[in-house]
């Protein structure tokens, strides 16, 4: 009897280790298959493009050896895949098309909203164009497409192929439910950035040079302009997973960053605007260099 | 016991404004080299040349008479054989370090120069290694004695400017540990036992600089632009800062309007004042100008 009951949590141990392991396996095989699924769908001769004969994949370690040096800003947001296309022709110049499988349309969203710069246009979820480079996102890929010199033909193909691309992909994503949690009076619109690294926070807005407030993988974050009037101010909202991680980021931000907040969590700081913390329950509430200390109290009553 | 270490906020740079109060801050002493280099001024020799560049072909031949020449003026010699004879010993073991980047790599035929050079000084040919992402591992690195660093300018998304003193990230393990604030900390490499006090030249390559960047590989040609020149000097903070200032002239000028670097390449500052490993102003450093004058917007 006895060993039988010491065999059993033996076989249930292996049995989910072995489970474990083909999850993993078959995660990562469904995200390399569905990326090439993608890259098969797509046209590999388009107007005067030719594609070469390999797509390249990468995934987040080889990512490097593609991007050198903007790969960690893909690392930040949990990139699984990456598909590369490049079209050639002899009449222009190429097209490159990176297809970014963020395994999460969040993580989509949020590595699109890193640079937002560049025109609306109607491909995608939301998508920018801006000399020579087309970005948008759906459901869990982010896609660019860029040229490697600028033609009104390379254009014109760049845009249609992003419709072509998009049109492949069928499913439709979310914003992080975060984002609803944004006043909506006085957001600049195209402002708002999703994100949970500290590199990618200090990119936008430097904060320190220490991991203060506890981002990670496991935390959402949006970083939103505002404006009322002529004010403008800036709003850092955290969603942490742990009551425990917040409080101490609340701790560590009001430590380092507004030492000298005043008992509701207000500070002047020394280019005469004003910052604020709050902490409810998990959500972290950071409003940064808000122009007047009402704009300031504006935007955190929500929150209170 | 250890002190804990500070931290850093925003709050700190707008308090102190500028890196000569964030070095005191972060409890960083200067060097006992930059006392001797802030009574000097840098010499940085900025060579051009029309035809360097044609047609998006390189000519070798110019390219290497133009490097010939501005390590010559630089170390004031008859002809480049005695500056490099200044420059290693043969028993030196060096390491020139290269910059691999796809779209902008350095070019091949300045680095056959260098090592032509090197050969001609007496340094043995198997003491001579070029590198860029596989240095870690490479014997000649591991055990040089001298580097030679040699880069094209560029922008770049983390730190403003793809620099010579960025060049050299790869002696350190985990990069991105190092993209905080616009990567203001790459002075600290230079710093580490694997680099410091053996770097004999410095060469930004202008050929061809990129002057902006879009997309995630942060490239487009649209954002070359043909200017045909090197920066030689061994001060690369002071060689960084002539560039930069040549990129934020063209940025101007390109979009008709003041377009500040972005992010602003920190790091050039913080390498002169926080990390003292060279002179970042423009009154500190002694620039020659050499060649073709055209467009040469500094």
């Amino acid at each position: 009897m006895n060993s039988v009951y010491q065999a059993r949590p033996c076989i249930i141990r292996h049995t989910l280790i072995l489970l474990t392991i083909m999850v993993l396996f078959m995660t990562k095989a469904s995200h390399a298959n569905t990326l090439k699924d993608l890259g098969a769908r797509l046209p590999r001769q388009y107007k005067h493009w030719t594609a070469e004969p390999e797509d390249r994949l990468y995934d987040e370690e080889s990512i490097y050896s593609y991007i050198d040096g903007g790969a960690e800003l893909y690392k930040a947001y949990n990139m699984r895949q990456c598909l590369s296309r490049r079209y050639t022709t002899a009449k222009g110049p190429s097209i490159i098309l990176d297809i970014f499988d963020m395994g999460t349309s969040a993580d989509a969203f949020g590595v699109f909203t890193h640079d937002t710069d560049g025109n609306v246009i109607d491909i995608g979820q939301d998508a920018r164009y801006r000399s020579g480079w087309l970005s948008f996102w759906k459901h869990r890929y982010f896609v660019s497409i860029y040229m490697e010199e600028e033609t009104a033909a390379a254009e014109k193909a760049v845009k249609a192929l992003g419709q072509e691309v998009a049109a492949h992909i069928s499913k439709k994503g979310f914003r992080p439910r975060l984002m609803q949690k944004l006043p909506s009076e006085g957001l600049v619109s195209g402002s708002v950035r999703y994100l949970h690294h500290p590199i990618v926070l200090n990119y936008h807005y430097y904060i320190s040079d220490e991991n203060i407030l506890n981002l990670s993988a496991k935390t959402k974050a949006v970083l939103a302009n505002y404006q009322a009037g002529t004010e403008t101010a800036r709003l850092l909202l955290i969603s942490y997973t742990n009551l425990k991680v917040a409080k101490k980021s609340l701790t560590a931000f009001s430590k380092h960053f507004l030492p000298d907040a005043d008992k509701n969590g207000f500070a002047e700081i020394e280019n005469g605007k004003f910052a604020a913390v709050f902490l409810k329950g998990k959500l972290l509430t950071i409003i940064l260099e808000s122009d007047s200390r009402r704009l300031a109290e504006k935007l955190l009553t929500p929150f209170l | 016991m250890t002190e804990k270490k500070r931290v850093i906020t925003r709050r700190d740079f707008l308090r102190a404004g500028s890196y000569v109060v964030m070095g005191s801050l972060m409890g960083v002493s200067l060097p006992e080299s930059a006392s001797a280099g802030k009574t000097q001024k840098s010499k940085v020799v900025l060579i051009r040349d029309s035809n360097v560049v044609n047609e998006n072909s390189l000519r070798a031949d110019i390219l290497g008479q133009m490097f010939d020449q501005a390590v010559s003026d630089l170390f004031g010699t008859a002809d480049p054989q005695s500056a490099w004879q200044q420059l290693v010993k043969a028993s030196d073991i060096v390491g020139i370090k290269s910059n691999v980047w796809r779209p902008l790599p350095t070019p091949p035929a300045l680095v056959e120069r260098i090592t032509s050079r090197l050969i001609e000084a007496g340094v043995a040919a198997q003491n001579i290694s070029v590198d860029d992402r596989g240095l870690a591992h490479n014997p000649v690195f591991q055990n040089a004695t001298a580097l030679i660093n040699i880069r094209p300018m560029r922008t770049h998304h983390w730190s403003g400017l793809g620099t010579l003193l960025k060049n050299y990230i790869m002696f350190v393990q985990q990069p991105w540990m190092y993209h905080g604030n616009a990567c203001e900390r790459l002075g600290s490499i230079w710093l580490k036992p694997a680099v410091k006090g053996k770097t004999r030249l410095n060469v930004l390559v202008m050929l061809t600089p990129l002057f902006h960047g879009v997309g995630p590989h942060h490239f487009s040609r649209r954002y070359l632009w043909t200017y045909g020149g090197l920066i030689v000097s061994t001060d690369p903070v002071a060689a960084d800062a002539t560039g930069a200032r040549i990129i934020q002239s063209k940025r101007n000028e390109y979009f008709g309007e003041d377009k500040p670097i972005s992010p602003p390449p920190r790091h050039i500052e913080a390498a002169d004042i926080k990390y003292a490993l060279g002179n970042s102003q423009p009154d500190r450093i002694e620039l020659i100008k050499l060649g073709w004058e055209k467009d040469i917007l500094i």
